[in-house]
Parts: C-alpha cells; sequence; structure tokens
C-alpha cells in the first residue's frame, strides 16, 4: 500500500500539469462549496464536459478532489452566516452559526477547518487500505431495512435538539417529516400534496428549505431586531480553538469518523446522512444535551467530521463497485465513462495507476483543506464586520441564486421565501429549525428506505425485526424516545 | 465461483466484441452534410431542457447528442436539468418556454405512457415535434453470475414459485412504467408470485442485486453493462421479440411461451409543435445528422444502444409513439388504473 501511496503521489507531484489541476481542483471545490446553493455540483457540472481533454487519471482525480474540499467549504458560511452551502453542511450551522453569535466564529471556523481535514484524511487513509472487502461487506450486510433503522436511530435522538422544550422539538421534526412527503411517493410514484403544482411532483428541494429556514429566517429575526434598535453585530473573534479544547472532543472525532466513514460507504447515502448521524451520536452522548443548537463546538466537530469522512468512504462502492454514494460521485462515473473506462472492480487490475493517483490527490486534498483552511480563515471571517443593511441584501441575493439554481425554477426561490416566513415565525414560538431541516432530510430517506425494507421483508415486522442491525437500531432509538418522553413529562408534568 | 464469474465476463466482452463489430455496418440515413440556416436561426445558443439528473442515462444521451449537434453545426447547445416526477417537471418546463425554435427537449418514453394514462398531459407525437429517436432498447432480466439457487430462466421461475411471494426483484419504483407493465406481464403469463423492490435509483438497485439483498434484476442491458463486463451478472431473459446477436445464448419471452409485445425503452429529443416550420426542419436534420456524427455513434455502441436498431426519424419516432400509448392504455385499463 506504501509503495502504491508513494508512486501516486509521484504521479501527482511529479507532472506539473496534473499538480495545477489538483490545486485547482482544491481551490475550486473550496469556493463553490462556500457559495450558497451553487456548490461543488455546479462546478463539477461545469467542468464535465472539459475532462474529456485529460487523461483518465486527472479527470477523476479533479472531481474526487472537488468533492474532497467542496465538502468542507460549505462549513464557513454555515458558521460565520447561517447559509449552509450543502445540505450536507446543515448540521453545522445548528451549532456554528449560534457560535458566531457568540463572537466565537473563530474557534468554531477553526474546528471546521481541523475536523474536516482529520475526517478526510482518516477516511482516505481506511479507503486506501481496504476499499474492496469493505465495498462487498457493506453491500452485503447493509440494505434498505438497516438504513431506515440507522435513520430511526438518528432521528429519536437529534429530535430534540434547538427547541425551547421537548415537545416542541418533537414537533418541529415532524413538520419536517410532513414536508418530505410532498412529491411522488417512492415506492409507486404516485404525486402527493402537490396541490395542482407539476413542479412540486418531484418535492421540496433540499437546498431552497435549508436556505429559507437557516438563511433567511435569521435575516428576519436580525431584521427585527435592526427595528426594534436592538440589533448587535456578532463580534468578531479571530481566536482558534486551544490544543486543549479540541483534545476533549477526541472522542467525538473518533465517533463521527467511524459514523461518517460508515454512512458514506453505503450506496445513494453519502455525505448528508453522515453529517446529521454525526451531529446525531453527539447529542445522544453528551452529557450535556440541552446545549447543543445553542453553540456547542461538539456539534460543528461531529457534523464537520463525519461529512468529510463520507467523502472517501464514498469513494469505496464507486471504485469497487461501481455504485456511485451521491450525486458527484455518479458524475464521476461520467468522467470514467469519457475514457471508455468503468469504475468497478475491474478498474483496479487494468487502471492500478489512475486509482492510487486518485487516492493520493484525496489524501492531500484532505490535508490541503486544514492548511489552507487556517489562511483562508484568517480573512474571510472579516466578512462579519460587514453592517447588517449591507449583508443582509448581499446573503438574501445569494440565496435566490442558489435556490433558483438548482433546477432553474421560480418555485425554489418562492419556497426559500415561504421557508423564511414560516421559520421565523416558529423560531419566535420556540420550534426548532435544525429540528424541521432533520425532518424534511432525513423524512426522505428514511420514507424510501422504510418503503423499500418493507417490500423486502413482505411487510412482516417480525421478519424485519429478525435482521440483527435493524432490531438493535429499532430498540436503541425506541428506547431513546422512551427516555425523551419521560424527561418530558418530568419537566412538564401534565 | 471466481473462475465461474471469470469465464462469464470473457464470454460476455467476447459477444460484445461480435456486437461492436456487427455495429459497424451502420449507414448514415441522412444524406445531407450541410443544411442552409433558415433566416439565419439560431443565431444563439439551444437550451435543452433534460427532465432527469446529468449523471443518468438521459443526462449522458443528452450530453452526448449536444457535443454532436455542436460539432456539427457549431452550434452551442446549453443542458436545464430540471429532474424530479418522473420528468413531469421538466415537460412542465418545456411546454411553458417559448415555442421559438430555440428550446428543445430530450424525453423518454415515460412521456409517452403519461400521457396514455392522463390525456391531459403533453402527447409527445402531437404536442411535441420529435427531431430523432436516438436510443431504443430493450429489458432483460439479471441475476448474479455466482448464483447457484437457480441459473438460468426456467430454474429461476420454478424457484420463485417455490417460494411463494418471498423471492424479489430490484425494479423501479414508478406504478405504470414501462418497467413495471412488463414485470406484470411477466408474472402474469408464468403465474409467478415475486416481491418487486422500487429503487428510483441505479446505483441502489445494482447494489441490491450484488450483495444478495434481492434476488434479481430488471434492468435494460447498457445501464448494466460494467457488470455485465466484469461478469457479476448474467441475462436469464431477453423482453424482445427476437434474440440480440449479443445475447444469442439468451433466451426470449416468446420462446418462453410469453405472447406479449414487448415495451422498448427509448430516449429521443423534441421540439414544441408551434415552433417555426423551418427552423423545426433545421432542427430535424441537425439531430437526424448529429446521430450519425462519430462521436455519437461512439457513445451508442458503448451503451450497448447499437445492438437493435437505436435510429428513428420524425415520421418513425411518430409511429412508435402512436404504437406505444394505445398500448400503455390498454394495459393499464387491464391493470384498473383510472386512464383519463
Amino acid at each position: 500500500m506504501i509503495e502504491n501511496f508513494l508512486l501516486g503521489s509521484s504521479a501527482l507531484f511529479g507532472d506539473p500539469y496534473t499538480l495545477a489541476i489538483f490545486v485547482f481542483g482544491v481551490l475550486g471545490g473550496m469556493l463553490f462549496g462556500a457559495i450558497p446553493g451553487v456548490s461543488m455540483l455546479t462546478l463539477a457540472a461545469i467542468l464535465l464536459p472539459f475532462t474529456a481533454s485529460l487523461t483518465p487519471a486527472q479527470g477523476v482525480m479533479l472531481f474526487a478532489v472537488i468533492y474532497c474540499t467542496g465538502t468542507y467549504g460549505g462549513a464557513i458560511t454555515a458558521i460565520l452566516f447561517n447559509i449552509p452551502g450543502a445540505p450536507e453542511n446543515a448540521p453545522t450551522a445548528f451549532d456554528g452559526y449560534p457560535m458566531t453569535r457568540k463572537g466565537l466564529a473563530g474557534k468554531a471556523v477553526g474546528a471546521a477547518v481541523l475536523c474536516s481535514a482529520i475526517g478526510g484524511v482518516a477516511s482516505a487513509l481506511v479507503m486506501m487500505a481496504a476499499t474492496e472487502p469493505l465495498a462487498k461487506w457493506a453491500i452485503r450486510n447493509i440494505g434498505p431495512p438497516e438504513i431506515f433503522a440507522l435513520v430511526f436511530f438518528g432521528l429519536a435522538v437529534a429530535s430534540s435538539v434547538g427547541g425551547r422544550t421537548i415537545w416542541k422539538g418533537w414537533m418541529s421534526v415532524a413538520l419536517g417529516l410532513i414536508i418530505a412527503t410532498i412529491g411522488q411517493d417512492p415506492v409507486g410514484g404516485i404525486d402527493r400534496f402537490n396541490f395542482g403544482f407539476s413542479d412540486l411532483a418531484a418535492g421540496i428541494a433540499f437546498v431552497p428549505a435549508i436556505l429559507g429556514f437557516f438563511a433567511v429566517s435569521e435575516i428576519f429575526v436580525q431584521a427585527e431586531k435592526t427595528a426594534r434598535g436592538r440589533y448587535e453585530a456578532p463580534p468578531v473573534n479571530m481566536e482558534f480553538p486551544s490544543f486543549f479544547e479540541l483534545w476533549q472532543q477526541k472522542i467525538a472525532v473518533i465517533r463521527s469518523v467511524f459514523v461518517g466513514f460508515f454512512c458514506g460507504i453505503l450506496p445513494g447515502i453519502g455525505a448528508t446522512l453522515a453529517a446529521f448521524m454525526g451531529y446525531g451520536e453527539a447529542v445522544r452522548w453528551s452529557k450535556n444535551k440541552e446545549s447543543f443548537g445553542k453553540g456547542n463546538i461538539e456539534g460543528v466537530i461531529s457534523s464537520e467530521t463525519a461529512n468529510n469522512a463520507a467523502t472517501g468512504a464514498a469513494m469505496i462502492p464507486l471504485l469497487a463497485l461501481g455504485l456511485p454514494g451521491g450525486a458527484l460521485t455518479a458524475m464521476m462515473v461520467a468522467v470514467f465513462q469519457m475514457h471508455d473506462l468503468e469504475p468497478g472492480p475491474l478498474v483496479f487490475y487494468n487502471s492500478p495507476d489512475l486509482i492510487w493517483v486518485v487516492f493520493a490527490a484525496m489524501f492531500y486534498a484532505n490535508l490541503s483543506i486544514l492548511f489552507i483552511g487556517i489562511l483562508e480563515t484568517k480573512t474571510i471571517l472579516y466578512l462579519l464586520k460587514i453592517p447588517f443593511q449591507f449583508l443582509a441584501p448581499l446573503i438574501l441575493l445569494l440565496a435566490s441564486i442558489g435556490s433558483y439554481i438548482g433546477r432553474g425554477l421560480v418555485l425554489d426561490v418562492m419556497v426559500m421565501f415561504g421557508a423564511g416566513i414560516i421559520g421565523f415565525l416558529l423560531r419566535r414560538s420556540g420550534y426548532s429549525i435544525p429540528g424541521i431541516v432533520l425532518g424534511i432530510i432525513l423524512g426522505k430517506i428514511g420514507e424510501q428506505n422504510f418503503a423499500q425494507g418493507m417490500q423486502m421483508v413482505h411487510y412482516d415486522l417480525f421478519d424485519y425485526l429478525s435482521r440483527p442491525v435493524c432490531l438493535i437500531l429499532i430498540i436503541a432509538g425506541t428506547l431513546t424516545l422512551a427516555s425523551g418522553l419521560h424527561k418530558a413529562f418530568k419537566a412538564n408534568p401534565a | 465461483m471466481k473462475l465461474q464469474k471469470k469465464i462469464a465476463a470473457s464470454l460476455v466482452t467476447g459477444l460484445l466484441v461480435i456486437g461492436a463489430s456487427s455495429a459497424n455496418a451502420f449507414e448514415c440515413k441522412v444524406k445531407d452534410a450541410e443544411m442552409a440556416k433558415p433566416g439565419g436561426f439560431p443565431d444563439r445558443a439551444l437550451t435543452m431542457i433534460v427532465p432527469y439528473g446529468p449523471a443518468g442515462g438521459s443526462g449522458q444521451v443528452a450530453s452526448a447528442m449536444a457535443e454532436a449537434v455542436t460539432s456539427l453545426t457549431g452550434v452551442s447547445i446549453n443542458r436545464d436539468h430540471k429532474s424530479g416526477g418522473s420528468g413531469t417537471v421538466g415537460m412542465t418546463a418545456y411546454m411553458a418556454a417559448p415555442a421559438d425554435g430555440y428550446s428543445v427537449m430530450e424525453h423518454i418514453d415515460d412521456a409517452a405512457s403519461a400521457h396514455a394514462l392522463d390525456s391531459s398531459r403533453p402527447n409527445p407525437a402531437t404536442d411535441l415535434i420529435p427531431l430523432v429517436i436516438s436510443q431504443v432498447t430493450f429489458s432483460q432480466i439479471y441475476i448474479r453470475t455466482e448464483e447457484t439457487r437457480f441459473t438460468d430462466w426456467d430454474s429461476f421461475v420454478a424457484w420463485v414459485k417455490a417460494q411463494k411471494g418471498k423471492a424479489t426483484i430490484a425494479n423501479v419504483s414508478k406504478e405504470g412504467s414501462m418497467e413495471r407493465v412488463t414485470m406484470s406481464f411477466l408474472t402474469d403469463a408464468t403465474g409467478m408470485e415475486i416481491q418487486q423492490i422500487s429503487f428510483d435509483k441505479g446505483a441502489p438497485r445494482y447494489g441490491a442485486l450484488l450483495g444478495g439483498q434481492v434476488d434479481a434484476l430488471y434492468e435494460q442491458p447498457g445501464d448494466v453493462r460494467k457488470f455485465l463486463d466484469s461478469g457479476d451478472f448474467k441475462p436469464i431473459l431477453t423482453i424482445f421479440n427476437e434474440r440480440p446477436g449479443v445475447f444469442a445464448d439468451v433466451p426470449t419471452h416468446r420462446e418462453k411461451g410469453m405472447d406479449f409485445e414487448p415495451l422498448l425503452r427509448f430516449r429521443g429529443f423534441y421540439v414544441h409543435k408551434d415552433a417555426p416550420a423551418d427552423r423545426v426542419e433545421w432542427l430535424k436534420w441537425a439531430f437526424q445528422r448529429g446521430y450519425c456524427e462519430d462521436s455519437y455513434q461512439a457513445f451508442n455502441e458503448k451503451k450497448f444502444m447499437t445492438v437493435i436498431d437505436s435510429y428513428r426519424d420524425t415520421a418513425g419516432a411518430i409511429e412508435l409513439i402512436n404504437t406505444t400509448i394505445p398500448q400503455y392504455r390498454d394495459v393499464y385499463k387491464n391493470m384498473g388504473l383510472d386512464v383519463k
């Protein structure tokens, strides 16, 4: 493995053109990942035709590098402005933005930079060591029933985040789950709740909903404060987290690497579930659950470690089996095909050079997050000094473009503003915005896998629970819900 | 078992080479290598609405055709992916776009089946003008090559019947789709009771068969070519009236006593019926001639789309769509669906 890695590294750094493509991918991924709604997918779609003129190794490597740094890039705007660059950065905003409001933006961004790098490097190392056996293990042992159980387990814990009371947290998640049912159902493709709008046949898109609930509602909140003369700009603090602070979070980091890696390795799942599950597990194991959603650095660490850990893991089913884990890895299939290659078992035998250049590039791309991220952070934090009356229209403009650009539908911009207004009103009443977003994203993944899982077990609940992973996760999730219910009654007896 | 996979892989690869060489007999049916632009049209880039994502079959064919047309005419084509709702979102957006010839659309047979179920939805043969259908393919049933419980169609049917409804097959999710309707033909004809597992994306669907989460897979050969090349999957039934040369050793549904007309997957390019006639003629030439470009032919060959005749000009496309719609309508009525 080490010899192959060194060969891949020398191929990467030995050719100036390949190195230039690597640097372009690193910077481009960070930049596009940081622009709300535009995302690394836009960059990848723009670059796709141009990869035909590159060598196969350069083309696939470019996309792999964009995937690594783009996943991190969205964390910055999530933390500073409550605008997640992509759905996988949404949990980062849960605690990252409250930290910014408390004047701890430097610590939050610093933690995101470091933990994205750690998560990415760790998963790149595992990817290099055991791609084939891990991919085969995952598809044999984890199917839709297990993925639904995992989602249920994650929802059970994270549902209490951010609400004024546990009840309000749960109701927020329920609202998110209801919103997730808009659009065609995942079994029969039958239209539901689209109120005659054919554009709603695909459901509520994640990006406009996230931008609305997070960014637009936040602008309304701050605008109200400004109108009442109570607005205070967040203090800008460049202080990074100390070594001791980060060392205290070592368990959270290790746990999130595992969680992120596990979610990333599942075909069709990817970094979004990884980030939410990583965050959920941080809440589950914390002794101070109430602090989540209010500026707990562990929330940022868990989310960012997990989503970058998923990047290396998502390459495993792609390279070993030809099964992409998400939209960007699906585009990588097209890059392979442009060069008459197919990702899958044969690529290890037919194109080992390509594989090791990609592995090495992903390793270095994750490392570069650390160095470039620190430099970037030192400058980007100054954006917080822009007065609110200038910043708010800029954010609204960016969010509107981000909402529209995905599908080119005005409806998505309307959804964003609608979500912003609903989010603003619900926040005033103590409901949880993270809970709603959690419900929307996990609801879609969960419903689909529940439907597939039930079909697989012929709608027999006993058959479903006879799968050990399902049984354990469903019991654990149910116990978590029961414990939450007990606490809720204790805190507020009927 | 590995040896079995290697043998299967080499056999499939060998057959693919034979299939590829037979496809070399391609002859372009559009003789004019050039056509004057009517009134200067187009003097700017065209927009191609694609109602599915960029990485899937539609995204890829749209990209290959756009490249071919641009290389032929020098006119750029911007692809606008409006995915969702099994093509509904893209179709709605397209019908709302100006009918000036600058907007074209890629769509698949789902447009025909959607109209068959609900006649208020656009009919791709009358509300649109087909410029070209550039991919036509058939479906197959696949199992794992290393499967030991059954090895061919007959043993598969026998095994499924013995499971009394517990056997599973991965399929697409949309009720009334070509895949679902054909599966109902198969189960009716054989008396099999098999649970279809709904996957709306390819990767989890193929992963489910690879990992043994399901017993079989319904798919088109171009979409699983890499698994055929690697020897992981093998076809046990071809749903087509004759054996395509590449799959000469795989029986067809007719040979197995199933008497139904196979439904085909087709992907093509359309323009609004109200677009100016001279512009439509130029677009027909550009897309039909684009089909003949080397780059497009290479793409189709890679995608197994030269195994049967993939080309339909406007008249051929209208005929194919007009045959398909009543076929679906009859099936839907027999299935008890509310045909509007």
